[in-house]
């Protein structure tokens, strides 16, 4: 899952984007609206975390600038200003959640796992594709109740497969998804890794579907 | 003793003196000028006899000044009539007139009257009498004859005494007219500035945010500075609380990055650095509130649809909660409008509502009346509720009944401090629902467009 963490305080964007990588996100960072707002429109995010309180380009500005682009990803707004008219105006601009700073980060998890869940239309915390089972509150991952280690980039493929089950997914979205800005991309990396994750989950719910990328499926238990 | 000090006491005084000395001398004016025309036509009359008398004496040799007929004037017949004539020549017996009887006018022959002149003596009877006397020289006669008429003056002296009356008692009534119509005109005159005061109080009360009316040119610069320095007062007030509240702001996010640092940390200083960080947060949130609810109520004349405003706070809510599948359901409310901002509205519905999703297993109904000019709405759900003896207890400050649901627990009280500046208030039951009731009555704004 790819994040984006908009925030200007040096501190706070540092704590928050370790955290989330330490989550198994790829996170990009922008510290002022202008660049946040470039960023939201060009880079596939899952989820995005943003400051109103921003320098050149105020939050909510840069978030109806996303929305009017057609972008739809969840976006939660972290902002110190808790008044409801504020959050009216947030949520108005097409915010998806509201969190009022000082905040615990594990409920800053909770609510960024949950918006993307939602986005894809699940609503427990539990995926489930076939015999695989993927608790994102967790980060566990199990094959008919048994437990399997996966590395980051491989829990990363997973989830962000699981989280779509039966639509294919490009070798091009999921190395966008996985990997954040700076990375250096290869394609081949990801057919390595995919080739791992099914040997690790030694079930047969990964298909390749040929030319256009891969598709998850529950049915792989049958084959 | 105080010494009064009213512009009122100081402008009736002012004119009351200035008129009653006016008066007054008016007063003596006309009196002395109708003494002075009484006096006038008196001479006159006296003249005219004087002339007759003259006319009708004669001169000889040998019988010196006689009277050739008697006088027309019947009150020289009668003694002490008051009317007296008396001839005195230089040489020869004096002649008086019957009236006169016995005694005769004293006269100082010593100076000449070659011209009739007047005066005032004292008569026989000691009654003060006017003479008018004139020398006469008869031709081949070797000395002046001195004609005298007099007569007694108590019918002018009765008539200058009612003249005069008369003058006092019009003019007393106009002096008393005069300061009736000074007092209507002062307080006439002054009424703009009792006016002011009633605008200055109605200022303080908090019911108007400037001196409104016109005011006569004389005091509208005195209005003007007194509205540009309620003004100026509201602009250091108004940012004194952006301040705070822009202070309370800075602070959450160093608090944010505090907060994580020391998360993990179980030492004793993380340990204490957690705990201070909890008081600081706390500290914020309390005077986030006291600047938002000082900061309430303030702007007059503002009005907030009430459907647009429950509308938004619903899609917000809705999307809050949108895991935990609650239907939030309004009713009524179209066409109603709140006398007060928006941000206030917002501030004290959303409390309600967000504390109704919390706390709702499924259902959180809003219902929006009119009653009495007032805005009353019903925020109910069907979660477990409150018992009626803790109800008092939620609205304390940074009380919570349940501390595992998330809030600052300011919520409550700062709906009730809010309302309560608007006059308004909230109460708590319980709702058929099964859960809490929250009744939050608001000022309405009138239907028409004001």
């Amino acid at each position: 899952m790819r994040a984006l963490v908009v925030e200007d305080d040096p501190d706070l964007i540092r704590q928050l984007s370790e955290t989330l990588r330490t989550e198994g996100y790829a996170v990009d960072q922008a510290t002022d609206g202008e660049e946040a707002s470039y960023l939201g429109e060009v880079e596939p995010y899952d989820v995005v975390v943003l400051d109103l309180g921003l320098p050149v380009l105020d939050g909510v500005s840069v978030l109806k600038h996303w929305r009017a682009k057609g972008r739809t990803m969840p976006v939660l707004i972290l902002t110190a200003r808790g008044q409801w008219s504020e959050k009216v105006a947030g949520f108005d601009a097409g915010a998806d959640d509201y969190l009022t700073k000082p905040f615990q980060m594990e409920e800053l998890l909770a609510r960024i796992r949950a918006l993307i869940r939602r986005a894809a239309g699940h609503a427990s915390p539990v995926i489930r594709c076939g015999p695989v089972e993927v608790d994102t509150s967790s980060a566990t991952v199990t094959v008919n109740g048994e437990s399997i280690k996966l590395t980051g980039h491989e829990y990363k493929l997973l989830s962000y497969m699981i989280h779509h089950t039966n639509k294919i997914v490009s070798r091009t979205e999921l190395t966008e998804h996985i990997y954040d800005q700076d990375f250096d991309r290869d394609s081949n990396t990801i057919e390595v890794f995919v080739g791992r994750l099914r040997k690790k989950l030694g079930v047969d719910v990964i298909k390749t579907v040929r030319g256009l990328g891969y598709r998850m499926e529950p049915d792989g238990e049958a084959s | 003793m105080r010494r009064p000090n009213s512009l009122t006491l100081r402008l009736i005084l002012a004119a009351g003196l200035w008129t009653a000395f006016a008066l007054v001398l008016v007063g003596f004016a006309l009196s002395f000028l109708f003494r002075q025309t009484v006096e006038r036509s008196f001479d006159a009359r006296l003249n005219v006899l004087l002339e007759s008398l003259i006319v009708s004496a004669e001169y000889d040799r040998k019988q010196g000044v006689y009277l050739s007929g008697p006088l027309a004037e019947p009150r020289f017949e009668q003694p002490y009539s008051g009317w007296y004539w008396q001839i005195t020549p230089r040489k020869g017996t004096v002649m008086i007139s019957r009236s006169l009887w016995d005694r005769e006018l004293r006269q100082d022959l010593s100076v000449p009257a070659p011209q009739p002149h007047q005066y005032y003596a004292v008569g026989p009877d000691d009654q003060e009498i006017r003479v008018i006397e004139r020398d006469i020289i008869f031709p081949d006669a070797e000395a002046s004859v001195r004609f005298a008429v007099a007569a007694v003056t108590t019918e002018n002296k009765q008539q200058v005494t009612r003249f005069v009356r008369v003058i006092a008692i019009t003019l007393g009534l106009m002096g008393l007219g005069l300061l009736g119509a000074v007092v209507v005109q002062v307080r006439y005159g002054l009424r703009p500035l009792r006016g002011l005061q009633r605008e200055l109080e109605r200022v303080r009360s908090g019911s108007a945010d400037q001196l409104e009316g016109r005011y006569p040119d004389e005091i509208a610069p005195v209005v003007s500075e007194l509205n540009q320095l309620i003004e100026h007062n509201a602009e250091v007030l108004a940012r004194a609380r952006t301040h705070v509240g822009n202070l309370a702001h800075a602070l959450k996010t160093p608090l944010s990055v505090l907060m994580n640092e020391s998360a993990a940390d179980q030492s004793t200083l993380g340990v204490s650095i957690k705990r201070q960080l909890d008081v600081m947060r706390r500290l914020v949130d309390h005077y986030l509130v006291r600047a938002r609810t000082a900061a309430a109520g303030q702007v007059i004349g503002t009005r907030t649809p009430v459907s647009v405003a429950v509308g938004s706070l619903k899609s917000t809510l809705e999307k809050i909660y949108a895991s935990r599948d609650i239907s939030i359901v309004v009713d009524g409310g179209e066409r109603l409008s709140f006398r007060g901002e928006r941000q206030d509205f917002d501030e004290m519905l959303g409390n309600l509502m967000d504390n109704a999703c919390k706390w709702a297993k499924s259902v959180v109904h809003v219902t929006i009346t009119r009653q009495d000019g007032q805005l009353v709405l019903h925020v109910e759900d069907d979660g477990p509720g409150i018992g009626d003896e803790q109800r008092e207890a939620v609205f304390g400050r940074g009380q919570r009944l349940d501390e595992a649901t998330p809030g600052s627990g300011l919520g409550l009280s700062i709906v009730r401090d809010i309302s309560g500046l608007y006059g308004g208030g909230i109460t708590l039951g319980r709702s058929e629902l099964g859960g809490l009731q929250a009744v939050l009555t608001l000022p309405a704004a009138g239907d028409s467009g004001a």
